[in-house]
């Protein structure tokens, strides 16, 4: 199509103007997590936009060490709740992956299932504010509560419609012939699933993968709701920054906040392709 | 099954025979393929609808000092039921998360039309704006709900930039004024889930047919022309579900807004979701929260059934 210079000049304009509202929460996150204290507890006319003293002392301070007698140090470091996000997505993601592809591949190819679609995307629908107090009291009984396994195992519940939804369009989109070439040569249904299809499919596995850790880690509430101490996850520990001498500890805040933005920033970027299938149950082809 | 096959030799096998069998073996892996899912998915929603229907018609709670399955010890009819009806908290928070529903998804709807309507051809630079605009669905919305928190302080960035673009300083305080905290939560769902709705619409907007918008524009229709009768309704599956999409995830509001305001100042910003969390971990009632929280299962297992309704047929379309 043809392009006219004023049309040119109004779209890098307007994307200029996106990009600044895009950016500016997380380039002043950025900032806050390296700005010493003087400068993230500034506010009015003393505000400045970029760190004057760039300091990894935010950094120093959540995993421990204080290195201003104004902020006592931590009882606790970040270091158990990180693991605990990490370990509590990635299992989540386990199960939801292993679940979800054997499921997408039997309806697929067998028709089994059917009811599946629609109760997963029921699941989906409901807010989990409204499905919780039944969990929590599951939870209590089985003694599941504050742990990383027990919240691995919701998260991967919850995040299994995504897996399936994706999986599946995966599977639809791949051609049998390939399967059937291999059922004639004598393998079994099994084998050709295990050793011929999953292996083709290990680029879209990553990324459906990649898909539901994102989920899984950017969770709050069911953190929230399932962790009191011991297994809490970064958004729970980070919400509960605050020192008596200064209240809200901003930088520690911002910096804790920068670990648990990073990796779905990167892995979404990597997965861009799939986000549309993913987030629209497979009702998009792209 | 297998002695059967297997007393016959392979050339008399024919296909006729074969068929069945390979057909069975399918269908039992295909059955034990879907089993884990099933069983998780029975797991989260069949005993645990149940119980909720139990203590729903109970006055347990966790601190009551008996188990659940006791619950109806504390039978209390249809209490919770009726206490709803007239709880005038539960029925504004309603309204709330509306209000923020009606001012959200077409804002975010629009927003996301028009960056994907700059986007739809190439040009330098597409692929790099693509992904920083991208960025804000990525970020964990309970960070979002931080950030936003430190943006609207009354001496941060947000009161910053108003007072260099107005000369004189400006102190509002966003987050303790109830309208002004209400406006903030909105505008936080609207940065982070803008990225959402251009990316559906964007995949969207490309697979419109070239040739049809080449042949209108050789027939003399101007821009606005060709979108209204040619882009637009292409694009109607496409827009429903992006809309479906945000509606059903806005109306779940809680992580982001929590974090900035608790659902205050006062109650101010207290939506559905924060309205059934305080009631959970502060208030304790847990046999009205499984009272209300069914009663909007209910509600939306309903508006599911015509959206699902309409999905099966777009898929088909789409298909």
């Amino acid at each position: 199509m043809k392009r006219s210079i004023p049309f040119e000049i109004f779209r890098y304009a307007m994307i200029l103007v996106a990009m600044t509202v895009t950016l500016i929460p997380i380039l002043w996150m950025m900032s806050m997590a390296f700005k010493p204290i003087a400068e993230w507890s500034a506010t009015g006319a003393d505000l400045t936009w970029w760190p004057k003293d760039p300091t990894l002392s935010n950094f120093q301070f959540v995993f421990g060490e204080s290195t201003n007698n104004l902020i006592v140090a931590l009882d606790r470091n970040a270091l158990k709740p990180i693991l605990s996000s990490l370990l509590s997505a990635v299992f989540g993601t386990a199960i939801a992956m292993s679940a979800g592809t054997a499921a997408a591949y039997g309806l697929s190819r067998f028709g089994s299932g059917q009811n599946l679609p629609l109760a997963l995307i029921q699941l989906r629908l409901f807010p989990p504010m409204a499905v919780m107090i039944p969990v929590m009291i599951m939870w209590a009984f089985l003694n599941f509560t504050d742990s990383w396994w027990g919240l691995s195992l919701v998260y991967g519940i919850v995040t299994l419609p995504f897996a399936f939804w994706l999986m599946k369009t995966f599977f639809d989109d791949v051609p049998r012939e390939i399967e059937e070439a291999a059922l004639v040569e004598g393998c079994s249904r099994l084998r050709v699933f295990t050793r011929i299809t999953l292996p083709m499919m290990r680029a879209p596995l990553a990324s459906a993968a990649l898909f539901v850790f994102i989920l899984n880690w950017s969770d709050y509430l069911i953190a929230l709701l399932l962790t009191t101490r011991e297994w809490v996850t970064i958004p729970v520990y980070m919400a509960s920054l605050s020192s008596s001498m200064t209240g809200q500890l901003y930088g520690a805040k911002a910096a804790l906040g920068l670990i648990a933005a990073v990796p779905p920033v990167i892995m979404g970027i990597a997965i861009q392709r799939h986000l549309v299938r993913g987030l629209t149950f497979g009702a998009l082809k792209q | 099954m297998s002695a059967v096959t297997a007393t016959i030799s392979e050339g008399e096998m024919d296909a006729a025979r074969a068929k069945p069998a390979l057909r069975n073996e399918g269908a039992r892996l295909g059955f034990r393929l879907t089993l884990p899912a099933q069983i998780l998915v029975l797991f989260i929603s069949a005993f645990p609808l149940l119980m909720q229907l139990y203590i729903s018609v109970t006055d347990w709670s966790p601190l009551s000092g008996t188990g659940w399955w006791n619950a109806w010890s504390m039978w209390n009819s249809f209490a919770n039921y009726t206490d709803l009806a007239a709880d005038t908290r539960f029925w504004s928070a309603l309204k709330r998360t509306a209000i923020v529903m009606v001012v959200c998804v077409p804002a975010e709807f629009l927003l996301g039309l028009a960056l994907a309507t700059l986007f739809a051809d190439e040009f330098p630079g597409k692929r790099i704006f693509y992904s920083i605009l991208l960025m804000p669905m990525m970020v964990v919305p309970a960070v979002a709900g931080y950030m936003f928190f430190m943006l609207f302080q009354s001496g941060g960035p947000v009161n910053d930039i108003l007072s260099s673009l107005t000369g004189h300083p400006v102190t509002i305080a966003w987050l303790s004024d109830p309208t002004l905290a209400l406006i903030a939560v909105m505008v936080a769902d609207i940065w982070q889930w803008t990225p959402l709705m251009f990316l559906i619409l964007l995949a969207g907007l490309v697979g419109v047919p070239e040739d049809q918008i080449k042949a209108a524009t050789l027939l003399g229709a101007n821009p606005w022309q060709r979108f209204a009768t040619i882009v637009l309704p292409k694009m109607k599956t496409i827009i429903i579900i992006a809309l479906a999409i945000r509606v059903i995830e806005n109306f779940k509001i809680f992580d982001t807004l929590y974090i900035m305001t608790g659902g205050g100042p006062g109650v101010a910003t207290e939506t559905i979701s924060v309205y059934i969390y305080k009631l959970t971990t502060q208030d304790l009632i847990w046999g009205y929260v499984a009272a209300i929280a069914l009663a909007i299962l209910i509600v939306l297992s309903i508006a599911a059934v015509f959206a699902m309704k309409r999905m099966a047929r777009t898929r088909e379309l789409v298909a």
